[in-house]
């Protein structure tokens, strides 16, 4: 196993005093090169379990398990772009390994040749997530962690970036962490779907999709979210 | 165009107020040029400006760097602001006399001494911009280079420096006219050169086309380093704001 999380509880103090548990009993593991998609209900603590997951915050009880030195990519529920850099700068600053070749292919595949050298307050929301997107695939990660990346764009250009992903994390073994509302993202990109509870939140289906991502056409996506509606889980 | 405007508006301003009071008291605009050609001719003018001028970068440069450090720290770690807070609080309303005199008095009459006590006047403006700009920084972009292990100078140079840049950019102004301001005085007190003691020796001596030959020239060598100088280092770091602050 790649990556191992046994998150027994995340507590938190709100801004009033009161504690909250965010967490309880969140299990799941994942192989290498494998893509986990997380689907649950708003404000679950989705994101809470992602920080824990990259070291950002340690303060909870149990374990996580990643292989050490592994390189971490991340897309963040907003941008979070430098905006005193242009969109080149941002990429390599994170990146400083990537060559010309790597990098023209990355602006190439998700659409930002024409807007390397902008400041990213001169993009549109659209624009921004994609170069978020090119930023962590730059790094060549081990571990991608995606945080709704797809969220508040419209459906055209969402399914669009959903194909670049998918593209994107078949080019190498990259072990995937997806959050989405979505089912259609989760359906598309997912080797296997982890359904959420509300808060304290916790694993409460894991249910895996066997065929490889370039075979799912429209018939196959349709077989897989009937099978989701039969388990009573897509409307989650 | 406008400036030029402006110039001529002072100088028939200066010139109408002359007439009024009379020679004695506001000499014109020629006598006073006519001073000032002949200090240059002498190149005592040229000396004493030269002289402040260097007492003024290094007291800066001194008071930015030490000022923007501890401001940063004390904006990072809550031990450091609690333990500088008081001493802040006392440097910031500490009158700048107070601060001149018992620096000639502990360190006699000496270069270091007045570099020092200028530096100190501007420090705790510095250290308090500091800190509240290091208060707003943006903890996501920390959280975004945590994340990408960017190495801890690059992330200071390319996330954490340009949000204080605005911040850095206040403390030179604000500091800048505060250290113009208090030179004089210090050099006036216990320097045998520079602007401020000459100024001294005008007014002692009431040669006053001498002392505005000085006050006049102190001002253009001010606004000629704030418009070629201070002005478009802020423009170019702002460069990334589509509208200019």
């Amino acid at each position: 196993m790649q990556l191992e999380v046994n998150i027994t509880s995340k507590v938190y103090t709100n801004a009033a005093g009161e504690r909250q548990e965010a967490l309880a009993g969140f299990n799941f593991a994942l192989a290498a090169g494998e893509v986990g998609v997380f689907v649950g209900p708003s404000g679950c603590g989705k994101s809470t379990m992602l920080r824990i997951v990259v070291g950002l915050d340690p303060d909870y009880q149990g374990r996580v398990t990643r292989p050490p030195g592994a390189k971490i990519g991340m897309v963040f529920q907003e941008p979070r772009l430098l905006p005193w850099r242009s969109v080149e700068e941002n990429v390599r600053l994170v990146a400083p390994q990537a060559d010309e070749a790597t990098l023209s292919m990355l602006f190439g595949t998700l659409g930002l040749d024409a807007h390397r050298s902008h400041f990213p307050g001169e993009l549109s929301l659209g624009l921004a997530r994609r170069v978020a997107l090119a930023r962590a695939f730059a790094v060549e990660p081990d571990f991608l962690i995606l945080d709704e990346p797809l969220a508040s764009l419209d459906d055209a250009l969402a399914a669009r970036l959903r194909g670049e992903i998918a593209t994107l994390v078949d080019s190498r073994t990259v072990t995937t962490l997806l959050v989405t509302h979505s089912v259609d993202d989760a359906v598309h990109l997912g080797d296997r779907l982890f359904f959420l509870s509300q808060r304290p939140s916790h694993v409460i289906a894991e249910v895996p999709i066997h065929t490889p991502r370039g075979k799912r056409d429209p018939a196959e996506i349709k077989r897989i979210k009937a099978e989701l509606a039969r388990l009573a889980l897509a409307n989650l | 165009m406008v400036r030029l405007l402006s110039f001529a508006a002072f100088l028939a301003t200066w010139w109408g107020a002359s007439l009024l009071a009379g020679d004695q008291k506001l000499p014109p605009p020629p006598i006073v040029l006519a001073a000032v050609v002949a200090e240059a001719k002498s190149g005592a003018l040229f000396f004493h400006l030269g002289v402040t001028l260097a007492r003024v970068a290094l007291a800066f440069i001194l008071a930015m760097s030490v000022g923007s450090a501890l401001g940063y720290l004390m904006g990072r770690v809550r031990l450091a602001d609690r333990l500088g807070d008081p001493w802040l609080i006392l440097l910031l309303h500490l009158p700048a006399l107070v601060v001149i005199v018992l620096a000639y008095i502990w360190a006699g009459l000496t270069e270091v001494a007045a570099i020092a006590a200028i530096a100190i006047n501007k420090l705790p403006t510095a250290v308090v911009t500091l800190r509240e700009g290091t208060r707003t920084l943006d903890a996501t972009l920390d959280e975004m280079a945590d994340v990408f292990a960017i190495p801890r100078w690059k992330a200071f140079r390319h996330v954490i420096l340009p949000q204080l840049a605005p911040y850095l950019a206040a403390a030179a102004r604000s500091g800048l006219s505060l250290v113009w301001k208090i030179v004089l005085v210090a050099e006036l007190l216990g320097r045998p050169n520079g602007v401020g003691f000459e100024i001294g020796v005008a007014f002692q001596l009431f040669d006053i086309p001498l002392l505005l030959a000085y006050s006049l020239t102190f001002a253009a060598l001010v606004l000629t380093i704030e418009t070629a100088l201070v002005q478009p280092i802020e423009a170019r770091l702002s460069r990334w704001r589509r509208r200019a602050a």
